[in-house]
């Protein structure tokens, strides 16, 4: 094309400003495909692997099998001294893991609630990995916490059932209170995971062949998209969107208070709660991140389904929530350093130049400032495999950050004569066992589940269209209600 | 005469709904056709009663149960067996709370999620009318006519734009 000049400029000025131009269509919303089609890339998905999926897998299945069970069931038989809990330090790396896997459980909720109940329609091809990931994180956080129980048959004290005395567990503690949060937020966020996934379940169900179709026909419970069962179905997900968002915060402000409601340096805050709120979605989004990309790079067709836009919007989401993070920690950290406490003072500054100081500034060059320094920025944004490098970056300032709450914030208190510095022992086995774990049962559930939730995303598409104003075509979006 | 089950089948919502209509013109009242399809069509959208769910009746009962096992662990186990430390109240009213709070929400999970079962009877493992084609995003129309009808009723769903019109029989799943 020549290149002529004009009264307010050349033309190629003005060809090169429509190419930065966001064309709509490149959005899953309005690249809609038609549900057959959709089913079937899906399915292959699921049906797809190749050899080295089985390796990881093996590898993996290895890693439970010793670094879980074997070494778990030698702990068992050994006792808590195999471990590096001790005095001072009598909460160690199992409820770091506790913590750690609870906050990972936060960003499934997250999305697929809050997002649901706000109407952000970038969250629909992925709600089921992030809810996924809350259910496997969940079950890492409770094994962590059986761990730490030691004599994990005994358990069964915590229950809300009276003992041989006829004495009842005592409910003003916040251990108990730990228990019964976390087992509502277990069996509501599987629920939740199980509701939306019935269709999806019957479409499988309808494409299988073999083993796959009794699996598919037995979870599917007999669904076949009458009006009634969507009716019953649609009223359900949304009392569940709309009662486990509350339930997702209390979990998390309920296991701050294990550690809030004790009169210790650095622990006695109140503002604890809201912060490991957002600690937790923090560690969430950043997980949610390395999964699509991982899913993105290894399953078949990921690509129509998890776009550009998703990881700008999941980006943007995890810049806020780091944000709102690095405040809540500046909060919680200039009342505690203003406080003047002399050994809150000692805690501050042994944390600064302590032995423990390069987790502390790398917990805030993680958390905060590397998210701060690169995701304003929409070509990081939109760079997956970039995005999952900040997301693997803030799950290991979160990590650092739940370690420094919990043996190492033991470690120094008000009896100097106690100091000692927590050394794991056979936790770092376990960690590393509930690690795999949790990747095992996601591997696993990839070939068994539709990950993608394919009614809502074509739901999503029929009620999204373009309109055109002016020249552009503008993006409209109505509702299924 | 002993009435057929047909079955039509539709690419679209604007033909299905219009055939839907049309059927009610015809005498077939709403409780003797039913639609299913692969996403969660509105009943305003295909132009049908709206349908009944005691979904969230069974929510809010279950919710209702819960608070108040709630406050029987709370505020009832301890006088069940006295436990009192020095200065320190039996039954607290703040930590209270929190029972109450995980206990209501709870039930009232478990109770939705019942709920779903309940009215849809689920599980549900009998033959039942289907064609894999409604989870292919296709509309499925299903309803009762007399049998020497059947011929009138499939031309018509024709008319109406349905890809196939055939009697359909329960089937496994």
């Amino acid at each position: 094309m020549a290149v002529t000049s004009g009264y307010l400029g050349s033309e190629k000025a003005n060809a090169e400003h429509h190419e930065e131009e966001h064309d709509p269509r490149e959005s899953l919303m309005y690249d809609p495909r038609p549900r057959g089609e959709m089913n079937a890339m899906v399915m292959e998905s699921m049906h797809t692997t190749s050899w080295k999926f089985w390796v990881v897998l093996g590898v993996l299945a290895f890693l439970v099998a010793t670094c879980f069970f074997y070494a778990w069931g030698y702990m068992i038989a050994e006792g808590l001294g195999v471990a590096g809990v001790n005095r001072p330090a009598y909460w160690g790396v199992f409820l770091v893991n506790t913590v750690f896997w609870i906050g990972i459980s936060h960003a499934g909720t997250f999305i697929s609630a809050i997002l649901r109940v706000m109407k952000a329609e970038f969250r629909r091809p992925f709600t089921r990995a992030a809810e996924l990931m809350t259910t496997f994180g969940l079950i890492q956080a409770g094994a962590s916490i059986f761990m730490h129980l030691g004599r994990v048959w005994l358990a069964y004290w915590m229950f809300p059932i009276p003992n041989e005395r006829q004495l009842w567990p005592n409910f003003h503690s916040p251990l108990m209170w730990d228990l019964l949060a976390i087992t509502t937020y277990v069996l509501g966020s599987t629920m939740y995971l199980f509701l939306p996934l019935i269709p999806d379940l019957a479409m499988a169900r309808d494409r299988s062949t073999g083993w796959r179709k009794t699996f598919y026909r037995i979870l599917a419970l007999g669904f076949r998209g009458t009006e009634g069962e969507w009716r019953h179905l649609t009223t359900a997900m949304n009392i569940f969107a709309f009662a486990i968002i509350p339930v997702m915060f209390s979990v998390h402000t309920i296991v701050s208070w294990d550690f809030a409601m004790a009169s210790r340096p650095g622990w006695s805050s109140t503002v604890f709660g809201p912060y490991f709120v957002l600690g937790a979605l923090h560690s969430g989004m950043g997980a949610v991140a390395i999964v699509l990309v991982i899913m993105r790079a290894t399953m078949k067709h990921m690509d129509y389904f998890i776009r550009k836009e998703h990881f700008d919007a999941l980006g943007k989401l995890m810049m806020i929530v780091s944000f709102t993070y690095a405040y809540f920690f500046f909060n919680d950290y200039i009342v505690q350093w203003y406080g003047g406490d002399k050994w809150t003072d000692t805690l501050l500054h042994w944390l600064e130049e302590g032995p423990m100081a390069w987790m502390f500034y790398q917990m805030i060059a993680f958390n905060i400032v590397i998210p701060f320094l690169t995701l304003w920025n929409k070509r990081v944004r939109t760079t997956p495999w970039l995005l999952a490098l900040i997301g693997g970056l803030i799950n290991v300032g979160m990590y650092w950050e739940r370690y420094i709450i919990v043996p190492v914030m033991l470690s120094i208190n008000r009896m100097p004569f106690t100091w000692r510095l927590y050394e794991p022992g056979i936790e770092i086995y376990l960690t590393i066992g509930t690690f795999a774990m949790f990747l095992l049962f996601y591997m696993i559930a990839s070939r068994l589940i539709p990950l993608i939730p394919v009614w809502e995303v074509q739901e999503g598409q029929m009620v999204h269209s373009l309109r055109k104003v002016g020249k552009a075509h503008v993006p409209t979006v109505s509702e299924f209600e | 005469m002993s009435d057929t089950t047909l079955m039509a089948l539709f690419e679209d919502i604007d033909p299905a709904s219009e055939a839907i209509d049309k059927l009610h013109e015809m005498g077939v009242t709403d409780d003797r056709l039913n639609v299913i399809s692969g996403v969660p069509f509105t009943h305003k959208m295909l132009g049908r009663p709206h349908p009944w769910t005691n979904v969230a009746r069974i929510a809010l009962g279950g919710a209702a149960a819960g608070f108040l096992v709630g406050i029987f662990l709370n505020f009832g186990t301890p006088h069940l067996y006295d436990v009192r430390v020095g200065g320190q109240v039996l039954t607290p009213i703040p930590p209270g709370l929190i029972i109450i709070f995980e206990m209501t929400f709870l039930f009232a999970l478990l109770s939705t999620f019942l709920g779903v079962f309940l009215d849809s009877f689920f599980p549900n493992y009998r033959p039942m009318e289907y064609v894999p084609e409604i989870s292919d995003g296709k509309i499925g129309i299903f309803f009762k006519v007399p049998q020497d009808e059947q011929q009138k009723f499939t031309e018509i769903m024709n008319q109406m734009g349905a890809e196939s019109v055939q009697p359909n029989e329960a089937r496994q799943l």
